[in-house]
């Protein structure tokens, strides 16, 4: 199983690792700092320091919860699209689109070739791994999400435009591995909107991986799985990180009737909700996820990206993640 | 042949400039407790007179308010009904937007006009026909949760849905508006009930009187329905062509006995098409719309664009279809 590949790659995790799908709230005083940035009232520097400040206080809160894979929080990120968009050539950021009810974000334009000039993510995944002697998971947005997500003036369709972005996806994994990640983490929430199109998708994320010595995790959420599943197991990544609470642990069901055949990071608390769940909620969610996944492939986290939760309600839930995992730990043991 | 210019539905309620933030920043203002009601009329107001103006200036004939007022295309009409609540947001087709979804709890009842009171205020501050959109009773039934025993079935939520959006339509009518169009995305999802759809359908044909009914489906290919779609009793048939390579030659070949909204303009993608296609395109069909109007819209509302994108879109669909008018 995937437990050989991570120990091949100098990796050795407890029974029910446990990690985070990505982002994590900025704190106040980041969040200022951002807007006064746009106005042009810090500097670019002033606002990295600040960053950098933020990156460091969640590396140490995690490490202080027992989190055992950790991730950067996405401290410098503003939305997971653009902020690849922003650093690759051929795209234009355009203006403001509704995402719903009052919400809006910037929709990026492919408007030429698109191009990997240079590291994006590799600074911040050095500094935060610097930081740390636990694993610290390379973050990127996958292809075949950035696609679906962008206005598309250049390449003749969405298969082009797709497999395009895959090859230049795949310089920024390499740098990561050399700069020494060994979890690599590339997301596609996009994954199940059109199930017709999940052959694509699967392509599109073989360029990025193949014979890149590496263990990879796809996140996916908020989609109809059902759709795409078992289907959806053909993705070259060792690990699929779903968000499960959210939907009551349905997907399970499907697991029951075609084996997942992964390793399944487990989403078991609800991002979208102001209610910290209580311990043995989650307990009783590890336990059903261990009937239909066997021990060595779980591993636990919450259902998505936690920056919508104020800094307290993140750390609350992922401390209830801990609780949890260390209570079924002990009875497993 | 007439050809006549329109929006397919919602315009962008948001621009880059300040007086184009008025509606965000003072629904956000509402949420900390710092505006009322009616000043989110009055921003709703500003941003729909805007949404027209930026219409007739790109030179459209008929105009839509923009859908300016809706939360959502599903939770404006099936959240003012007595026996729903609102509920979490799910995606809306293959779109990054996010709707939230109808619970039913009760039976469903119409208590007040929706959209009359909006059509009015449009029609005051165009010059211009407007033509008033509304989400079709297929639709809002698929999207909706049931809490309540006898909604478990389909039907009943298509038909109490169409009860409703009847009296809508037929209040419309009344008030003397040509064209309502009736947004039906949902036959495009797979297992679609064709039957409950048409009966939908029928029940606001029924509440048409003088105005003519337009049927528009998005976010799909509807090039197997086609057949059956112009069976339907409704005067103008819109099609999204952005799906279905193949749906041009199937209209060429087949005909049509319907007035046809000819979605041809993608309302989702920045890139203006080609013209020489979209000349291509109009060329094989105009001759086969039996019929003596036809429309050249885009094939959704607009507010998936950038709103100066979106003003782009409309020139560009201006530009093409100004070589067709008679
Ligand atoms: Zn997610």
């Amino acid at each position: 199983m995937s437990r050989e590949k991570l120990r091949a790659l100098g990796i050795d995790l407890p029974l029910l690792p446990t990690t985070s799908v990505g982002s994590f709230p900025k704190p106040e005083e980041l969040q200022r700092a951002r807007a006064q940035w746009a106005r042009g009232l810090i500097s670019r520097d002033e606002l990295e320091r600040l960053e950098r400040r933020a990156t460091e206080f969640w590396i140490r809160t995690q490490e202080e919860l027992g989190i055992d894979v950790l991730v950067d929080g996405e401290q410098y990120r503003g939305d997971m699209v653009t902020y690849f968009a922003e650093n690759m050539r051929g795209f234009e950021i355009g203006g403001l689109v509704r995402s719903y009810g009052n919400r809006y974000y910037r929709k990026p334009i492919i408007v030429s070739e698109v191009r990997w000039e240079r590291p994006i993510t590799v600074p911040w995944w050095r500094f935060a791994q610097g930081l740390t002697t636990r694993p610290v998971k390379g973050m990127l947005t996958g292809p075949y999400t950035v696609m679906d997500w962008s206005f598309n003036e250049y390449y003749p369709d969405r298969r082009a435009t797709c497999l395009a972005l895959a090859r230049e996806i795949r310089k920024e994994v390499e740098a990561l591995i050399e700069a020494g990640a060994r979890i690599i983490q590339i997301d596609e929430p996009a994954l199940s909107v059109r199930p017709s199109e999940l052959g694509l998708a699967r392509e599109a994320m073989q360029i990025v991986t193949e014979g890149l010595p590496a263990y990879f995790i796809s996140h996916a959420c908020y989609g109809a799985f059902e759709k795409i599943y078992p289907d959806m197991l053909a993705l070259p990544v060792d690990n699929f990180d779903l968000e499960m609470s959210n939907s009551n642990l349905d997907l399970l069901e499907h697991f029951k009737r075609f084996p997942f055949t992964k390793d399944l990071s487990f989403g078991v608390v609800d991002v979208h909700s102001h209610v910290i769940e209580d311990v043995e909620t989650v307990v009783a969610r590890i336990r059903q996820g261990l009937e239909v996944v066997p021990t060595e492939a779980l591993w636990i986290d919450p259902d998505c990206g936690l920056k919508t939760r104020t800094v307290e309600e993140a750390i609350a839930k992922l401390r209830v993640i801990v609780e949890a995992v260390t209570r079924v730990r002990a009875a497993l043991a | 042949m007439n050809l006549i210019l329109t929006n397919a539905g919602s315009y962008p309620r948001i621009g880059d400039s300040p007086e184009l933030q008025v509606l965000r920043q003072t629904l956000a203002r509402f949420d900390r407790g710092e505006a009322s009601e009616a000043d989110i009329r009055r921003a709703e107001d500003e941003m729909v007179r805007r949404a027209i103006t930026e219409q007739i200036e790109a030179g459209l004939d008929v105009v839509t308010d923009g859908q300016i007022r809706w939360y959502d295309p599903i939770s404006h009409l099936a959240g003012k009904l007595r026996g729903t609540k609102i509920n979490g947001l799910l995606r809306y087709f293959d779109t990054n937007f996010y709707f939230r979804q109808p619970v039913i709890v009760d039976r469903l009842v119409r208590e007040r006009p929706i959209l009359l009171e909006e059509y009015r205020y449009a029609r005051s501050v165009s010059s211009r026909p407007v033509k008033p959109v509304l989400t079709g009773p297929y639709t809002l039934a698929v999207f909706s949760l049931v809490e309540r025993g006898e909604y478990r079935d389909l039907e009943r939520r298509v038909e109490d849905y169409a009860a409703a959006l009847a009296a809508e339509v037929a209040e419309l009518a009344a008030e003397g508006v040509e064209l309502i169009q009736v947004d039906e995305p949902a036959i495009v999802l797979e297992d679609a009930a064709f039957d409950l759809f048409a009966a939908g359908i029928r029940a606001l044909a029924e509440a048409k009187g003088a105005a003519r009914l337009a049927l528009y489906i998005s976010f799909g290919d509807v090039s197997t329905l086609y057949a059956q779609l112009q069976e339907l009793p409704v005067d103008v048939l819109g099609l999204d062509f952005t799906y279905s390579p193949q749906l041009v030659e199937r209209v060429a070949v087949e005909g049509s006995a319907k007035a046809l909204g000819l979605g041809l303009i993608d309302g989702r993608n920045t890139k203006l098409e080609p013209e020489a296609e979209v000349t291509a395109a109009l060329e094989r069909l105009l001759p086969a719309i039996h019929s003596d109007v036809a429309y050249l819209n885009p094939s959704t509302g607009l507010e998936f664009l950038p709103r100066d994108r979106a003003f782009r879109k409309l020139r560009h669909l201006v530009t093409i279809g100004m070589r067709f008018k008679s």
